[in-house]
């Protein structure tokens, strides 16, 4: 008897915790999302576990993650950033390599070629520029392989829910990090008579160039704070 | 003197004749020809992926074949598709079939088993001999529809080649033998096999027996290996070799120490070396000679200093 009622309160604790670890990754996603220049409303991203839970808890009393989806179109100033400058040698650049992204919470227990594939095609077929997958387990090494397979039809990102469970760039000793635009970069090298190369680097794997989902080729530019000089500049480049 | 004239370089003449290729041609050269080994390398890749990505759905044939007896089509094609696999891509086929539940051999249509029980290990061979007795990795188990299959797997995992298929010298040379082949010789499932099967399997017993020409040119490929010209990228490497065999047009004789033969060679035999006779001196005065004769048109007297 009492056993019973232990169990049930056990299951209910784990049930919980379960919860709010997607209610936080669900959270981090967001401002992830808003962060790089996604338009997301501030309800959107700043939704309470209760909300969360209203929303999301399906028939069985448990979070269900085949409902946590969501698409964000990219803004204006973010379509600015991205935008290819014209030239002297090419008058009228492509237009900005930026669309609207895709986010989806992966409930499966293994994740492998099968599930990529699907996810790509998702992509593919809904026309989204870019997607992020985020799952409870590692994806396989086949699976990854996926990636760049498909990469000139949509970019795909992977992120573990463990992951997301806080936001790195909250992190007081986590300098901010700030995507240059093109013209931003060119008049950068030309300030410092620089070429992109002699630049400090940051890799394409680094946790904040994964947040900002930095290419090969950006440049940030990070702030720090310093005691002796205020505020100071860096810039990086990603390879 | 020798005032006018420019110093004799002492050092050795280029031993290759100049190119008319300019140095950023033969840079441009270069890169091309790595930027070619990459690729090369990325298309078996993705060949790789793709062939793991149709092997997880395999086998196609259906009910009356099994893993002890597969379609010949299916085993077939199981055999082309691993060919350029490594043992880790095949173990990565097993982790994939393995996710979509099917028995990790890939002409097994049966599911894996789940073995729900706790416990991390399995006790197997309890009632056969004791060299049978064996304790396991419950998930190794948990890999397969049955033990069979775990070995009809394993068996062709140890003929796959370690070596990555770019880096191989005609990876059409890796040929799979499956533990269980398809029994399609026996009269029964003779009847069923489609009309297409027994043509191409025709085929290909014709040509084992016809043709030596196959025989011969993996003869050749497997001595280019054993000799060490890798990979199939080396074929259009940046050195161009040409073996050219000295051609032996009298019948070879043995060595014999004929009295008039011997004769000839007795004054300098105690200098013969199994055979070989060093000419002491000899070609450093051919080199001077030659190099009196180059320069007696301009200067003459160069050689001569050392008499003043
Ligand atoms: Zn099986």
């Amino acid at each position: 008897m009492s056993s019973d009622e232990d169990r049930a309160i056990k299951m209910r604790e784990a049930g919980e915790r379960e919860s709010a670890r997607l209610w936080r990754a669900w959270r981090t996603v967001h401002e992830m999302v808003q962060d790089r220049g996604y338009e997301l409303t501030e309800e959107e991203v700043k939704i309470s576990l209760e909300d969360f839970k209203a929303k999301f808890t399906g028939a069985d009393g448990t979070i269900e993650r085949k409902l946590m989806t969501f698409s964000a179109r990219p803004s204006d100033a973010m379509m600015k950033k991205y935008a290819n400058p014209p030239t002297a040698s090419n008058p009228n650049p492509p237009s900005a390599d930026i669309g609207t992204i895709w986010v989806e919470f992966l409930p499966d227990t293994s994740v492998g070629i099968k599930q990529m594939r699907n996810f790509a095609q998702h992509l593919s077929a809904n026309n989204f520029h870019t997607g992020i997958l985020i799952t409870n387990v590692n994806i396989t090494p086949a699976a990854l392989k996926i990636i760049p397979a498909v990469q000139s039809e949509t970019r795909i990102e992977c992120f573990l829910e463990q992951d997301l469970l806080v936001n790195i760039t909250h992190h007081e000793l986590v300098p901010k990090h700030v995507l240059l635009s093109k013209e931003e970069k060119a008049k950068l090298l030309e300030r410092y008579r620089l070429k992109d190369t002699q630049l400090p680097r940051i890799q394409l794997g680094d946790p904040v160039a994964r947040y900002l989902g930095l290419r090969r080729g950006q440049v940030v530019k990070i702030i720090r704070r310093s005691e002796t000089a205020g505020r100071y500049a860096s810039y990086r480049l990603c390879v | 003197m020798a005032s006018a004239t420019t110093p004799k370089s002492i050092l050795k003449k280029p031993s290759y004749p100049a190119t008319g290729s300019s140095k950023a041609d033969r840079d441009r050269e270069v890169a091309l020809y790595h930027a070619n080994l990459i690729q090369q390398r990325k298309d078996i890749e993705l060949k790789i992926l793709l062939s793991t990505e149709t092997l997880i759905d395999y086998p196609l044939a259906a009910a009356p074949y099994d893993a002890s007896n597969p379609s010949p089509a299916d085993a077939r094609s199981f055999k082309d598709l691993l060919r350029p696999f490594q043992p880790s891509d095949y173990d990565a086929l097993i982790v994939e079939r393995n996710i979509n539940e099917h028995c990790g051999y890939a002409l097994c249509p049966k599911p894996r088993v789940k073995d729900g029980g706790g416990g991390k290990y399995r006790i197997v061979g309890k009632y056969g001999k004791a060299k049978d007795f064996r304790v396991v990795d419950k998930e190794e188990l948990e890999k397969w529809c049955s033990e069979a299959c775990a070995k009809r797997a394993l068996y062709v995992r140890v003929q796959l080649s370690e070596t990555p298929a770019w880096e191989r010298e005609g990876f059409n040379s890796v040929n799979i033998d499956l533990l269980d082949e398809p029994k399609s010789e026996e009269g029964k499932s003779k009847e069923r096999q489609s009309e297409e099967d027994q043509v191409v399997e025709a085929l290909g017993e014709l040509n084992l027996r016809g043709t030596e020409d196959q025989v011969k040119k993996q003869d050749a490929a497997d001595l280019a290996l054993e000799r060490g010209d890798r990979g199939y990228a080396t074929k259009n490497g940046l050195v161009d070799v040409k073996i050219h065999d000295k051609e032996v047009t009298e019948p070879v004789q043995a060595p014999s120490l004929d009295t008039d033969d011997l004769s000839s060679r007795l004054g300098t035999m105690h200098l013969t070396l199994e055979g070989h006779t060093p000419s002491f001196g000899s070609r450093k005065q051919r080199r001077h000679h030659e190099e009196l004769g180059d320069i007696e048109g301009e200067n003459s007297d160069e050689d001569t200093d050392w008499k003043l």
